[in-house]
């Protein structure tokens, strides 16, 4: 790690170690996140993370609202991946009251998580690739997610932020001409991701900056408790999709990208092979849309028996958990959230060792965590 | 009518719990939660769930080493920490409740641990058995309050590090420890401020000085 210097050097030059500090107003840190580094030189000796600057007591919060009343909120986590952290609450509420959700509501909700997480690995792609210096794609990326946000506008009414499901099922069906702008839009993304593919993966200095960059090996990713493609990265086939079935998942076609480094360029292949699984199944999906209710029978009063219950779903970022404790009453006693990029995060002094400066902004970036969900 | 709707919606009101937290629900069992239960027989306890998790209660002295047996034996293979929380039961014996959801990613099972601690008494640290636990212990610790022993470096991690208090016990307001003095408003009403600049700039000055 620590490269040898020569004898003479060591006698005729001074040399100490440097802290330096990065953040919080960093833009390669994706948020308000701190990061003061022990250097040798150009190379990471030591990471120190300091997060925290966006802390909102979201978990305080929820303890003082009823079921119903605290489900935006957590849309305010991960951003960039709002449909899915409601996915998450409501699924943990829907396992604590033991409702039951319509198949078609399942279904739509396989839809909308999909396109979310499509949307959130198109702006992983775009921010990742201008950490590293690759200009051009950042328009390539925002330019494809713009549709999404639009479908999103249209069934949901709202774009980054929508507040996707109540409690117990779907509100609206899809509008009119909604699926066949979604086929439309897939069929056209299919393609481009190859293109922007081309772009990136033969590229000489893309390669050159990522491959053999961050690696964390497969014991040390389980040991460090990483999730989602960060994890798979490493080889570790561990997708809550598939491990912990939830939703209607089990009931499509698709495979888990795995890679074999755990490196910075294993993460991307990663991510962009998910991408096709994602399209892979809004299309099965959108094609066995089955008919039916949408909405579950949710009582209008949510009293939960006293307990507890732990329900876990694959955010974009990884496993987003939700851990309530409820006290007999309709508000939640004590709600926790396992936030995948905090852990993810935690997960960096590991990669960074040794690292160079310049590499951190790539480690970094290959990680994708959103500091709305770090901080909580 | 608006008397009737008030008779009508108050003993609809939940009474708040008096003794205490107790789950409810059925014990489920799984070969890990027995097979821990017969190794730790006298230290664990079956805990009831909601939705079948298999939960088990482990005493404080035993907790790292069932952990670790968890985690390495070759039966349960649970090397992954999923999450780990601590939860405030002021109304309980045991006041603090360390919670740790464990998952087997060659095995696919998943199993929840608990650790019951009076208030004031410090958690052993698992930090050693997954390096995962290390900023989820400073996460309990930061939040709830609770002392992880043997943990390595046991700081603030969300809060600033002069923050007093741990927001997510029961007993810290929702609006901080200045929720009453801002409603109190100390300050008093808003004033505009005078045409003459100086005495503005000296009023604004005064303002600076007390806060």
């Amino acid at each position: 790690m620590n490269a040898e210097k020569p004898s003479y050097m060591r006698e005729v030059l001074e040399t100490r170690e440097m802290e330096l500090n990065m953040g919080p107003q960093h833009p390669a840190t994706h948020g308000v996140y701190r990061a003061i580094l022990t250097l040798d030189g150009e190379r990471i000796m030591k990471l120190n993370s300091v997060v925290g600057y966006l802390h909102r007591g979201i978990e305080k919060w929820a303890e003082y609202r009823t079921y119903q009343q605290g489900v935006p909120i957590y849309d305010r986590l991960d951003y960039l991946g709002a449909v899915l952290n409601n996915h998450g609450i409501v699924g943990a509420v829907e396992k604590l009251l033991q409702l039951e959700v319509p198949r078609k509501a399942e279904y739509q909700r396989v839809i909308c998580d999909e396109l979310q997480r499509l949307a959130s690995h198109l702006m992983w792609f775009a921010t990742h690739a201008l950490d590293i210096g690759a200009m051009s794609v950042l328009f390539y990326g925002v330019r494809e997610r713009e549709p999404i946000m639009d479908l999103f506008e249209a069934h949901f009414g709202q774009r980054l932020l929508p507040n996707a499901y109540p409690i117990g099922g779907c509100r609206l069906d899809f509008p009119k001409g909604w699926t066949e702008a979604c086929r439309k839009f897939l069929k056209a993304l299919k393609p481009r991701i190859d293109d922007y593919e081309t772009l990136l993966t033969g590229n000489r200095m893309w390669r050159q900056r990522t491959i053999g960059v961050g690696v964390i090996s497969k014991e040390d990713a389980i040991a460090y408790g990483l999730s989602g493609p960060t994890l798979r990265g490493s080889g570790v086939c561990f997708d809550v999709r598939r491990s912990i079935p939830y939703s209607a998942y089990p009931e499509f076609d698709f495979e888990i990208p795995l890679g074999t480094n755990g490196d910075v360029f294993d993460r991307y292949l990663c991510r962009m092979k998910e991408m096709r699984q994602s399209i892979r199944i809004i299309e099965q999906a959108l094609d066995g849309m089955p008919e039916g209710d949408l909405k579950g029978k949710a009582p209008k009063i949510m009293r939960a028996p006293m307990g507890e219950v732990y329900f876990t779903v694959e955010a974009a970022k990884g496993q987003l958990g939700y851990y309530i404790v409820s006290d007999g009453t309709d508000k939640p006693y004590r709600l926790h959230i396992k936030s995948p990029s905090f852990i993810n995060l935690q997960g960096l002094n590991r990669m960074s060792e040794g690292a160079l400066i310049a590499d951190m902004v790539a480690i970094i970036g290959s990680i994708d965590i959103v500091l709305g969900e770090v901080d909580r | 009518m608006a008397d009737e709707k008030e008779t009508t919606a108050a003993p609809a009101a939940p009474a708040p719990p008096k003794k205490g937290w107790e789950p409810t629900g059925e014990i489920a069992e799984s070969d890990a939660s027995k097979a821990l239960l017969e190794k730790f027989a006298g230290f664990a306890a079956p805990v009831k769930n909601l939705a079948k998790e298999p939960t088990v209660m482990v005493k404080k002295e035993k907790l790292v080493e069932a952990l670790e047996y968890l985690k390495s034996d070759p039966q349960h293979l649970f090397d992954y920490l999923s999450d780990m929380t601590a939860v405030h039961y002021p109304d309980n014996d045991k006041k603090i409740m360390t919670v740790y959801h464990l998952y087997s990613t060659s095995r696919k099972d998943s199993i929840r641990v608990k650790c019951e601690l009076d208030e004031g008494e410090a958690c052993p640290t698992c930090v050693g058995v997954w390096p995962a636990a290390n900023w989820m212990e400073r996460e309990a610790f930061d939040l709830m309050g609770v002392a992880f022993e043997g943990h390595p470096d046991l700081r603030r991690i969300l809060m600033p590090d002069e923050w007093e208090g741990h927001p997510l016990r029961k007993e810290y307001p929702l609006g901080g420890p200045q929720e009453e003095e801002i409603r109190s408003n100390k300050y008093g009403k808003p004033q505009l401020l005078p045409d003459d600049l100086e005495e503005a700039r000296k009023i604004i000055e005064e303002g600076r000085n007390e806060r």
